[in-house]
């Protein structure tokens, strides 16, 4: 009896084992590893290159942004923003025209034409995913899961860490007339117009 | 006299009842005051939900049954379902042979499963051995287990890993999600092992009276064994089915989820000093605590709020638990 019992309990784990692994050689599974996985960093630089670059021209300007937010914000984040889900936070794309009235340490802070509000641009620590989201454009549903389509978002912040930022920060002056268009994130049911802090996706410096 | 035996009969009857009675309440009001609560999407999504936290409640009940405690059911779920996803994903790299080990889906899964029953089996075996409180046991275990867990991930989450992985913790059979029916097939074995087994008159009777169950000749060291691994075993199926959920298995996941589960057993009426409850009325808290986090979130009140309500929810139930007691 015993001995029919280890007999069974043998085969039953042969089988299993025989189901749950299989053998291959290691070159080969490292060969298709590098053809089949997700590149975000390619996939973030074609975004940025075709779908956003045609479409920055629809930005909202900041100064009639926060004028139509501060009058009717339920119309206003239905019409100009963009998100993933249900939640509060949501993208805005805006652009805006103004004096740069301060630099500081981690960002700069404009005054857009016309506006007394001054509005933070962000030019230290570019993070979250305002960019991907600003649009509207990418969708979740193209990607198989979350952490490639957070990785487009690190990969967009990238571009402008190492594409925009550098030579802006470099001819920045207080006083500087500059154009500038990038994203916003704001809280539907928390509307701070105190701190707006932008991701600039393309600055230029006017004067 | 008819009187106060009848007025003890209703209080019975309101005792045996008082978590489905709560439960009604709680769905009446949120209905109420949210219009998206009694929708078909939102009614999926906290049964989704509530099913991990069943998994790992079910486990816990019987560990709580036996007068113990479990404090690492939520690092084990992390474990387990790093290991899941790792296996998965990466499977086993040995350069010196060039040769790769891979792990279809229903072996990572088994090894899952086999590493949760092993860390509960460790936890039964220091708890009997070595006569450690099952609250230090278990949470030396906690922090060995999120240590493993971040030395395994790196730190990193484990993602991609498949839509017939993810159909596991996302899909749909017969119209009910796929964990509603992992979970109800695991509350219908454990019902069957509390009421119809020897093992579940132990498990009663340890936690009710250990010395008598020692005399009457129960072998505690075994039993208490069998059900940390049970415990184990049943947090690995709820990681699995988190990592399945959310297509990663991420290394901070199941933080807190102890307490969930603890809460889920006390809300269901499983008295914390053992011997007295039930696996339906540990569903039942499991689901009152799922319904209450839904209408908390829909109520938009405050992350940090919904942690000070849940702590009182779960104050209120042992303070009617040590009520019932009495009586």
């Amino acid at each position: 009896m015993k001995i029919a019992k280890y007999i069974i309990s043998i085969v039953v784990m042969i089988v299993v084992a025989y189901n749950a692994v299989f053998f291959k050689k290691l070159d080969e599974v490292k060969a298709s590893r590098t053809t089949t996985a997700f590149n975000a960093a390619q996939y973030a630089q074609t975004f940025w290159n075709t779908k956003l670059a045609a479409n920055l021209d629809k930005a909202t300007d900041i100064t009639k942004l926060l004028t139509m937010l501060s009058k009717d914000p339920a119309k206003t984040f239905e019409t100009y923003s963009h998100a993933l889900g249900i939640g509060n936070l949501r993208c805005f794309l805006v652009k805006g025209k103004g004096v740069i009235a301060s630099i500081n340490e981690d960002d700069i802070s404009v005054l857009p034409d016309s506006s007394k509000q001054a509005v933070t641009l962000a030019t230290e620590y570019i993070f979250g995913n305002a960019v991907r989201d600003a649009t509207g454009l990418i969708n979740i549903n193209e990607f198989t899961n979350t952490m490639d389509f957070n990785n487009v978002s690190a990969e967009l912040n990238k571009i402008i860490r190492q594409n925009v930022l550098p030579s802006f920060k470099q001819q920045a002056k207080k006083g500087s007339v500059i154009e500038f268009i990038g994203a916003v994130e704001l809280n539907k049911e928390h509307l701070d117009f105190s701190h707006v802090e932008i991701v600039p996706m393309k600055i230029e410096i006017d004067e | 006299m008819e009187t106060a035996i009848n007025r003890k009969k209703y209080r019975q009857t309101i005792s045996r009842f008082q978590s489905l009675i709560a439960l009604f309440i709680l769905c009446f009001v949120i209905s109420l005051l949210s219009d998206k609560f009694l929708t078909a999407t939102n009614i999926w999504n906290v049964m989704r939900q509530i099913s991990v936290n069943i998994c790992i409640s079910v486990g816990m009940t019987l560990v709580v049954l036996t007068a113990g405690i479990d404090l690492s059911v939520g690092s084990i779920l992390a474990l387990c379902g790093a290991i899941t996803a790792g296996l998965l994903k990466n499977g086993i790299e040995i350069p010196s042979h060039n040769l790769y080990i891979g792990f279809t889906i229903f072996g990572a899964i088994i090894t899952g499963l086999l590493g949760g029953s092993l860390l509960g089996w460790f936890n039964g075996w220091a708890i009997t051995k070595f006569k450690v409180p099952p609250f230090a046991a278990t949470l030396a275990m906690l922090t060995i287990a999120r240590g493993l867990t971040m030395l395994w991930t790196k730190g990193f989450p484990i993602s991609n890993l498949g839509e017939k992985f993810a159909s596991l913790g996302t899909g749909w059979f017969l119209g009910i999600p796929s964990p509603v029916w992992i979970s109800g097939i695991i509350v219908f074995i454990a019902i069957i092992i509390t009421n119809k087994t020897k093992l579940g008159r132990y498990i009663y009777a340890i936690g009710g009276n250990e010395s008598a169950a020692t005399l009457s000749g129960i072998n505690i060291k075994k039993i208490k064994i069998a059900v940390y691994t049970i415990a184990g075993a049943l947090a690995a199926v709820g990681g699995i089915l988190v990592t399945s959920r959310l297509d990663a298995a991420q290394p901070n996941a199941g933080t807190g989820y102890e307490l969930d589960s603890i809460a889920a057993v006390v809300i269901g009426g499983t008295s914390l000093s053992g011997g007295r409850g039930s696996v339906m009325g540990t569903v039942l808290g499991a689901v009152i605590i799922g319904v209450l986090n839904n209408g908390l979130v829909l109520l938009n009140v405050s992350p940090f709020w919904q942690q000070v309500v849940k702590g009182f929810v779960i104050l209120i139930a042992v303070v009617i638990d040590k009520a019932n007691a009495k009586e």
